[in-house]
């Protein structure tokens, strides 16, 4: 009787089992069909009522006696009786729970995880195998051994208390690496943000399935927006420049289509000021190509692009002066040239037209005619070719020049100029001055372009005290300055800012060139021309040299 | 005095350029003949003959300028016209100045190129004319003795006979039969002919000279 009530609750605990087995496989493995779990749990749910209404037990209707086997090699009871039919409802539930688990291990076996399939699932599988058969079989009384299902449920807890520590372990193994992968990922965070704010780069992201534009501050500080303003597409195209509209429009349709762009455009700031952005991002796109998200990065590229644009300027004025200065020496050998086979052109062809009124004309000296117009044309054309490989530019000679020899030659040129002037030349040149990389021939150049200008405004001052004088001296560790100052009465103001202007002049006599070519040469040496009025009345031009930059600038 | 047809001589040493505006002007009815340097020019030049002068103004060895100087050394110069691929101020202003007739770009307009050329030939036609009635005044001028030259200086200067021969130390008488022979010799009728004459002549002021004044 005792061993049929132990047998009766045992079937508790397997209802447990078997049920937390359900949900240990749908948890740790993640697979199995959920109506196959909820069956098996019906059945041996319905097994377990069965097992409390019919007999003494699910197993046996009524035990009548309890009989000794010998099992692994220990003599134990064994109960003898009628079996329960009914214990075929929890033997076919165990069958549903092993479908079941076949399932959720053929899954899982697919998706990869092959080492856990067969250690969970195969324990499982195994253990529900055997018990599943054995009981019916010691039931019947087919084979001699205790029921025994506990036996091979301790092995499947062994097998899944191992899989859990090991789960637990894992976990918390990822849990120490996403805590450190969180301070990682807060650190690149503050370098990007570091490097964000020292690049000066502004940060925007559209979203277009929402239709929200984000940016950072600086972002907004750069297109002149406020901190809280709502960013709206159409209010970003009202700063684009007009000039630039359909460009940017065209950088939008870039993230479309080729997924990525790169642009530069102005920007008008609600002040009216212009301003170069420099923007290049990437789009991203859903499953099905359409773009979803654009993300990029601007920033302020106005002093480059001013930059780009001085430089361009300067060298169009360089070409200009080279070409007008040369165009001066030249202007007429080309004309004359030129005019020559131009000229015997035009009267050849004034004589052929003649000869064409005349009611027969000879035309054999009609085609004379023209083979010399021909071979002028060609003539005119080979001078032209002449001039323009005499025009090609000349490049600087640029040696290691001592500034103190270039001062001391340029003032024994204009050494006869002084005395006949009655002007007080001044020379001071600092001792031991570093060398500096130059073309000596240009640069005295310079000087006696700024001695002659010095000279001239003394004459055109008529004051009693005229002197000019020289200076050159370190300014700084890697610049020589040199000044050529005179007692004139100075520049007048409104002259000041054009007197570098090419053609500008304020000599009945004078061409406007000196000062632009000598600025031009001084630029060519990396160095730089400016004037200035001193305040004791005078003008000073002063330019500088540098010691070691430019050195190597061809 | 020679009546051939005026000839438009072109010294240029561009021999493309000389071919092509010799066409033109003969073209137009002009005789040419053409000259690559002005020494063969001054070389081949018959004396005499009537015409002008195109010349390039940039030439080796002699420009355009000597030759304007050494053709007016000549007794019959020849109107001069400067041709120049690209004129300078200071050759334009020395060339006329020493009395060219033009000075014009090789790709001057036709028509001003033309004119310039009938213009020099009128002028040279003018100059000729003047010179060969120069030259038959002084013809005239020559059969004159030396007293009656002496006379004719003291008459062209209006004086009159007593201060005449008194000048010259000879009686009243002689000074009057030597101005009848004068204006026979001449063949004029008045003082006002005979003083228009000794201009056109060109021989007055300057002989006249050579008798210093007081004397």
């Amino acid at each position: 009787m005792e061993f049929a009530t132990v047998l009766k609750w045992g079937h508790v605990a397997v209802w447990l089992i078997v049920v937390s087995l359900i949900v240990f496989v749908q948890l740790c493995l993640g697979a199995g069909r959920l109506w196959l779990a909820w069956t098996a749990c019906g059945l041996r749910t319905f097994a377990l009522l069965l097992n409390f209404l019919t007999g003494q037990n699910l197993n046996y209707r009524e035990i009548t006696h309890l009989v000794p086997v010998r099992f692994l090699g220990e003599s134990v009871a064994a109960a003898k009786g009628v079996p329960n039919p009914w214990m075929l409802v929890g033997q076919l539930s165990l069958v549903v729970w092993l479908v079941f688990t076949i399932d959720a291990i053929i899954t899982t076996w697919r998706r990869g995880d092959r080492e856990r399939a067969l250690a969970v699932g195969g324990s499982i599988v195994f253990f529900a195998l055997v018990s599943s058969i054995q009981a019916p079989l010691v039931l019947w009384g087919i084979i001699q051994m205790p029921l025994s299902a506990s036996l091979f449920f301790t092995g499947l807890v062994t097998v899944m208390g191992y899989e859990l520590s090991s789960e637990s372990v894992r976990a918390s193994q990822l849990d120490r690496k996403l805590q450190e992968s969180e301070a990682g990922l807060h650190e690149i965070e503050e370098r990007m943000r570091l490097a964000v704010e020292s690049a000066d780069f502004g940060i925007w992201i559209r979203d277009l399935v929402q239709d929200e534009i984000w940016a950072t501050d600086k972002w907004r500080a750069l297109f002149g927006f406020s901190d809280t303003e709502r960013l709206k597409l159409d209010k970003i195209l009202e700063r684009i420049h007009a000039e630039d509209q359909d460009k940017f429009r065209s950088v939008l349709e870039a993230a479309r289509s080729e997924g990525s762009y790169e642009a530069e455009f102005r920007v008008v700031l609600p002040t009216g000021k212009v301003r170069w952005i420099g923007s290049h991002g990437r789009g991203e796109f859903d499953g099905t190509g359409k773009l979803i998200l654009v993300r990029g990065v601007s920033h302020d590229i106005t002093a480059r692009r001013q930059a780009e644009e001085e430089t361009q300027n300067s060298r169009r004025e360089i070409a200009h002066i080279g070409r007008v200065s040369l165009m001066g020496q030249l202007a007429s050998a080309l004309a004359h040239e030129i005019n020559q086979p131009l000229g015997a052109i035009l009267r050849n062809a004034e004589a052929a037209e003649l000869y064409l009124q005349n009611g027969s004309p000879d035309l054999e000296e009609i085609r004379a005619i023209f083979a010399d117009i021909r071979k002028d044309g060609q003539r005119a054309g080979s001078v032209i070719d002449r001039m323009r490989a005499l025009l090609k530019r000349q490049n600087l000679d640029k040696r290691l020049i001592d500034v103190s020899q270039i001062v001391g030659e340029v003032v024994v040129l204009v050494h006869s100029d002084v005395t006949a002037r009655h002007v007080k030349f001044e020379v001071a040149v600092a001792d031991r001055l570093p060398p500096v990389c130059g073309d000596a021939v240009h640069l005295q150049q310079v000087l006696l372009n700024l001695f002659g200008n010095a000279m001239d405004a003394l004459d055109e001052a008529k004051t009693g005290d005229r002197r000019v004088s020289v200076t050159a001296s370190l300014d700084g560790p890697q610049t020589i300055e040199i000044a050529v100052s005179d007692s004139g009465c100075g520049i007048p103001a409104d002259k000041l800012q054009h007197i570098f202007d090419p053609f500008f002049t304020t000599k009945p006599k004078g061409m406007g060139m000196g000062l632009p070519i000598s600025r031009t040469i001084i630029g060519a040496h990396g160095g730089r021309l400016w004037a200035e009025n001193r305040p004791d009345g005078g003008a000073s031009f002063r330019f500088t040299l540098p010691i070691t930059e430019g050195s190597t600038a061809k | 005095m020679n009546e051939t047809a005026p000839i438009v001589h072109v010294v240029d040493d561009d021999a493309s350029f000389l071919t092509a505006i010799s066409r033109l002007l003969r073209a137009n009815g002009f005789s040419v003949k053409t000259y690559s340097s002005a020494h063969e020019f001054l070389a081949q030049r018959e004396a005499d003959t009537p015409g002008c002068v195109l010349a390039d103004l940039r030439m080796p060895q002699m420009s355009g300028l000597d030759l304007q100087t050494a053709l007016a050394q000549t007794p019959n110069p020849l109107p001069i016209l400067f041709l120049t691929g690209h004129g300078d101020i200071p050759s334009t202003v020395r060339a006329m100045r020493d009395g060219a007739e033009d000075f014009l770009e090789k790709t001057a307009p036709k028509k001003k190129l033309l004119d310039a050329v009938t213009r020099a030939l009128a002028r040279d036609s003018r100059e000729r004319e003047a010179r060969a009635r120069r030259c038959e005044l002084r013809a005239r001028l020559d059969t004159l003795t030396e007293r009656e030259f002496e006379v004719l200086a003291h008459v062209v200067r209006g004086q009159l006979n007593k201060q005449i021969a008194g000048d010259l130390g000879i009686h009243e008488r002689t000074v009057k039969l030597h101005r009848t022979a004068i204006t026979t010799k001449l063949k004029v009728q008045s003082v006002a002919e005979l003083t228009r004459l000794t201009q056109e002549a060109g021989i007055f002021p300057g002989p006249v000279r050579t008798f210093p004044k007081g004397q």
